[in-house]
């Protein structure tokens, strides 16, 4: 055991094998954070010269009810792709069993998660058109006579529009957990199987027990991923119809690179990551555990 | 387990020699770049991708080619990029004052904070020496900031509603001249299961030019949203708030696509050219996809039409517009090469005149003798609409500055999207536009 | 009772299925579609008269170049952030040491910048040491921005792995190094392989590093040939169709290959387990 210590705290090779990782962040990442905290204490346009105006910015922002109210739509995307993360590891589950066909049937599930947000915006814009679009043929096809126009529709177009970022994500959730579950060793499964365990227990009591920690990351990642989130509601709605579908990232896009207001925008942003940070916190405190699973 | 190890040494191997690959392929093309004499190389952006938008961007490489044989001494490096991206990218480059010697930009109010930041370079010796009586009257106006012209415009539009005729015969309906008669057109269409009127307003500038017309045409002579905008008079003035209670008239009625604040201008415009609908107010740039663009199938181009936005309740006049330039030509105030960058820009606007008519089918900001010119009608009879014309209003997202228009564009969609009252359309402008 | 039970299951596994690879065929027939039919016809239609055409333009278009930088770019970035990722999340989880939950925190830290905060200031750094139109900064960037997801994925994995593999390598008189290389890698390969197909998934489809720090068209990747079609005026829905189904294409073929690569190391860990 001592010897075991004495190589695991080789403060050398700790050094050598993080030192990549963290320069690299440090760099391109932590450097344009603290830049964009500190744009944001700036009144700039993104071309002129810079005039410092210390918090205003913020004071703003805090004010600003176009921002809550992206805020409010950030989280209520948070929310629903947390909540969908119990689906995905039912999903896994059922993938990772013995049934005939899941290696299949696992492939063609993922397909979705290869596609660039560009062609999966085109596939849901072709959905949601309001006169032609698959959706609606469907609905009229059903007898329905005037079914909506989903992203024009202000109380629809961000249920309309977490649809398909919540379907987009599917595949990297359920990837993530199937591997989790086909890292169980079998031998945990087949002694629960001789002691009469049905599918339904050994899947409560031993496998989704073992993935838990794995479970855990994947809620902060999904909370992180949606309250930062942008791509598909620029590309869909880009936050309309006059913001009933804007975020907290299409926003601090539009003020920085529509309105040229890149101090405000930057402030925006750095508000963003403070939000986030801290609900990273109270999700892994919620989530935490004392004792270390071990197979 | 050996051929596991067997396996990660080669792989990392390979990621150094890619690795090293990368960066040495790269020396090499830069040293290649500034080994090639002494010519000086001139950076040129423009949004006019090959794919989209094949005939602008052969006419761009055309003149490239005719300035470098008369140039020697001049490079033209080309990028290009799509509109948004070319945006984006602008806005980056400005900020590390890494603008391209030439590029492109919209005019009033999107390059006012360039020109205030002094990103722009003045444009006036140009202006006056070769091409002094070149632009179209009123095109420079729109490109000079502080009494200084600070880019060359290169596209003139106004914008007029495009109808399909084999929709209106079909239906016995004519152009109208009123709104009454466009109502009435509009009730006619409904009845018959036609969709009356594109409109893709999920961008809002093209809701905006509704609006802009109506305002236009019942304000009469004062062009009242301009000088709202100019601050000479209030935005809640009677004819702006009028302008506002009739779009959600329009709505109302019914006039528009389904779902047109969700839609896209594209995806509005390709439901027009597949005759899914009958009308499509939109500028002149256009014009090509109704007369010359071979991509387009001939029997659609043959079915369009088009008539002046009408007149309100006999106020206003049918040859008053919403248009204004479109893109012109800047040359950065930093460049190495400031000079070159101006001959360029200079030949550019020149050669581009005669090309833009004949091989884009676009109206260019310079004067041209469409006389000697073999041209569709339609074209012919813009061009002389345009000559004839009383006013024409810069669309007002370009002339507000960049914040005031996003209010703008957000107001435009409430608006049609019935979650605003005129009033409170016309107010919020008022306390936007007084900010400034 | 069971029977019906795995009928019903079936079933509905098999809507999802339904579901899930329609976007692909949709794609297809998208592709081949006149702007005409995209608008006006079923959307469920077959395309009357497909336009191959469409292929062809795209090609035309030189997409050649854009194609492999696509590929190059993907493979070295996802193979070097897979490898820091997991050195990194090895000393973090496995080594004893205090500041480990620290830089645990950083790291994480980097998942929540939004990229348009960091545009601006990357692209002056990148200016700054002359790395503007040079694919290397591109890789960089990719490699840095994936780490943070990439060392979260393989956290939850390496906590779990058990100290006497460790305790009986070191035993063996192992360095930390060989037992890194050729006992953890190894059976962390189930998870790698995740890892490297949600890094290759992320690269291939990225757009916007791409769009800020390139200019030169023979550095640019596929997904700004895709921007190509999209128009001020027109927009060529069949080709920006063509080009989403040829670059599609190659990353289906590496998921194939990567998803049998998680059964395979599963197989040889249990084998070892």
């Amino acid at each position: 055991m001592n010897i075991m210590n004495k190589v695991m705290s080789n403060k050398w090779i700790i050094f050598l094998y993080t030192l990549p990782a963290i320069l690299l962040i440090a760099v391109l990442i932590l450097i344009p954070l603290f830049l964009s905290g500190y744009f944001g204490l700036m009144k700039w346009d993104g071309i002129g010269a810079m005039e410092f105006i210390g918090l205003d910015n913020y004071i703003v922002a805090l004010q600003d009810a176009k921002f809550w109210q992206s805020a409010k739509h950030s989280f209520l995307l948070a929310i629903f792709s947390g909540l969908s993360l119990i689906g995905y590891l039912a999903v896994a589950l059922i993938l990772a069993s013995k049934l005939k066909g899941t290696n299949l049937l696992r492939k063609i599930y993922l397909i979705p998660m290869l596609l660039s947000s560009v062609a999966i915006a085109q596939l849901w814009i072709k959905v949601y058109n309001p006169s032609n679009g698959m959706l609606n043929s469907i609905l009229m096809s059903l007898g329905v006579d005037n079914p909506p126009a989903w992203l024009a529709d202000n109380d629809l177009v961000l249920f309309a529009i977490f649809v398909p970022i919540i379907w987009q994500y599917a595949g990297f959730y359920i990837l993530i957990y199937y591997a989790a579950l086909k890292n169980i060793p079998e031998s945990l499964i087949e002694a629960a199987k001789i002691d009469g365990a049905s599918p339904l227990q050994i899947a409560m009591k031993i496998k989704i027990p073992l993935v838990m920690n794995v479970f855990k990351v994947t809620i902060v990642l999904s909370f992180v991923g949606s309250l930062k989130y942008f791509d598909l509601i620029y590309v869909m709605t880009g936050g309309g119809p006059n913001g009933a579908s804007e975020v907290m990232a299409s926003y601090m896009y539009k003020l920085a690179f529509s309105s040229y207001d890149f101090g405000y925008g930057s402030a925006i942003g750095f508000l963003l990551l403070i939000i986030t940070l801290i609900v990273t916190i109270v999700v892994r405190r919620a989530t935490a555990n004392n004792e270390e699973i071990q197979y | 387990m050996n051929f596991k190890r067997a396996f990660t040494f080669p792989a990392m191997l390979l990621v150094l020699a890619l690795f090293l690959a990368a960066c040495s392929g790269d020396d090499g093309g830069e040293a290649e770049a500034t080994s090639s004499s002494d010519a000086k190389t001139v950076k040129f952006m423009h949004l006019w991708p090959e794919g989209s938008s094949a005939q602008h961007h052969r006419v761009v490489n055309e003149i490239i080619a005719d300035f470098e044989a008369e140039h020697e001494d001049i490079k033209i490096e080309l990028e290009v990029l799509s509109n948004e991206q070319y945006k984006d990218k602008i806005t980056v480059l400005s900020t590390s004052d890494e603008l391209p010697d030439v590029g492109m930009t919209w005019a009033a109010g999107y390059m006012e904070p360039f020109v205030n930041g002094n990103k722009f370079a003045a444009l006036d010796d140009v202006v006056e020496g070769e091409l002094a009586d070149d632009f179209v009257a009123g095109t420079l106006e729109a490109f000079t900031i502080n009494d200084s012209v600070h880019g060359l415009p290169l596209e003139l539009n106004i914008s007029t509603i495009f109808y399909n005729k084999q929709i209106f015969d079909e239906y016995g309906l004519e152009e109208p001249e009123t709104l009454d008669e466009l109502n009435e057109i509009v009730a006619t269409l409904n009845e018959n299961g036609v969709n009356p009127i594109a409109l893709g307003n999920r961008d809002a500038w093209t809701g905006s030019m509704w609006y802009m017309y109506l305002a236009d045409r019942i304000a009469g002579d004062k062009d009242a949203l301009t000088q709202a905008i100019n601050r000479e008079i209030s935005f809640e003035d009677p004819a702006l708030v009028k302008a506002a209670e009739e779009i959600q008239n329009l709505v109302d009625a019914d006039s528009f696509i389904s779902g047109f604040n969700g839609l896209a201008d594209e995806e509005a415009k390709s439901m027009f050219m597949s005759e899914q609908a009958a009308m499509y107010l939109i500028a002149t740039w256009d014009l090509p996809n109704f007369t010359t663009n071979e991509d387009v199938p001939q029997e659609f181009r043959d079915s369009v039409g088009y008539f002046k936005f009408p007149t309100v309740d006999g106020s206003g006049t049918t040859d008053s517009y919403v248009g204004g330039p479109g893109v012109g030509l800047f040359v950065a105030e930093n460049s190495d090469v400031k000079e070159e960058a101006k001959t360029f820009a200079s030949y550019f606007v020149q050669q581009w005149g005669e090309k833009a008519v004949t091989d884009v089918g676009v109206i260019p900001a310079t004067k041209v003798d469409t006389d000697a010119l073999d041209l569709p009608q339609m074209y012919v009879d813009v061009l002389d609409d345009l000559n004839a014309a009383t006013n024409i209003t810069l669309y007002a997202d370009v002339q507000m500055s960049a914040s005031a228009a996003q209010v703008h564009l957000d107001m435009i969609q409430a608006l049609f999207g019935g979650e605003v009252t005129p009033e409170d359309f016309a107010k919020t402008h008022e306390e936007t536009l007084s900010q400034e | 009772m069971r029977r019906l039970g795995l009928t019903i299951l079936y079933i509905c596994l098999g809507l999802v299925a339904v579901f899930q690879i329609f976007p692909i065929i949709w794609l297809f027939t998208f592709s081949l579609k006149t702007n005409q039919e995209i608008f006006a016809g079923n959307p469920f239609a077959l395309p009357l008269d497909p336009k191959w055409e469409n292929y062809l333009k795209v090609f035309e278009g030189g997409i050649g170049t854009y194609f492999w930088n696509s590929i190059w770019i993907t493979v070295v970035a996802t193979v070097l952030t897979v490898l820091i990722a997991s050195m990194a999340t090895f000393a973090i989880t496995r080594m004893r040491w205090k500041l480990s939950g620290l830089v645990l925190g950083i790291i994480m830290m980097g998942l929540m910048i939004p990229i348009h905060s960091a545009l601006i200031p990357l692209y002056n750094m990148f200016l700054n040491v002359n790395l503007i139109d040079n694919p290397l900064s591109i890789v960089i960037t990719y490699v840095t921005y994936n780490l943070p997801i990439t060392v979260m994925i393989l956290y939850g994995f390496y906590t779990t792995i058990p100290r006497e593999i460790e305790e009986a390598a070191i035993i063996d008189g192992s360095s930390i190094h060989r037992m890194f290389f050729s006992i953890i890698l190894p059976i962390s390969m189930p998870i790698m392989s995740t890892t490297v197909i949600i890094n290759m998934i992320y690269n291939w489809n990225e757009f916007v590093f791409v769009n800020t720090f390139i200019s030169s068209d023979k550095y640019k990747t596929l997904t700004v040939g895709i921007q190509n079609f999209i128009g001020q005026y027109m927009t060529d829905w069949g080709a920006i169709g063509a080009t989403l189904v040829i670059s599609v294409l190659p990353i289906i073929i590496a998921f194939l290959f990567f998803s049998n690569k998680i059964m395979e190391g599963i197989t040889a860990s249990a084998v070892k387990g």
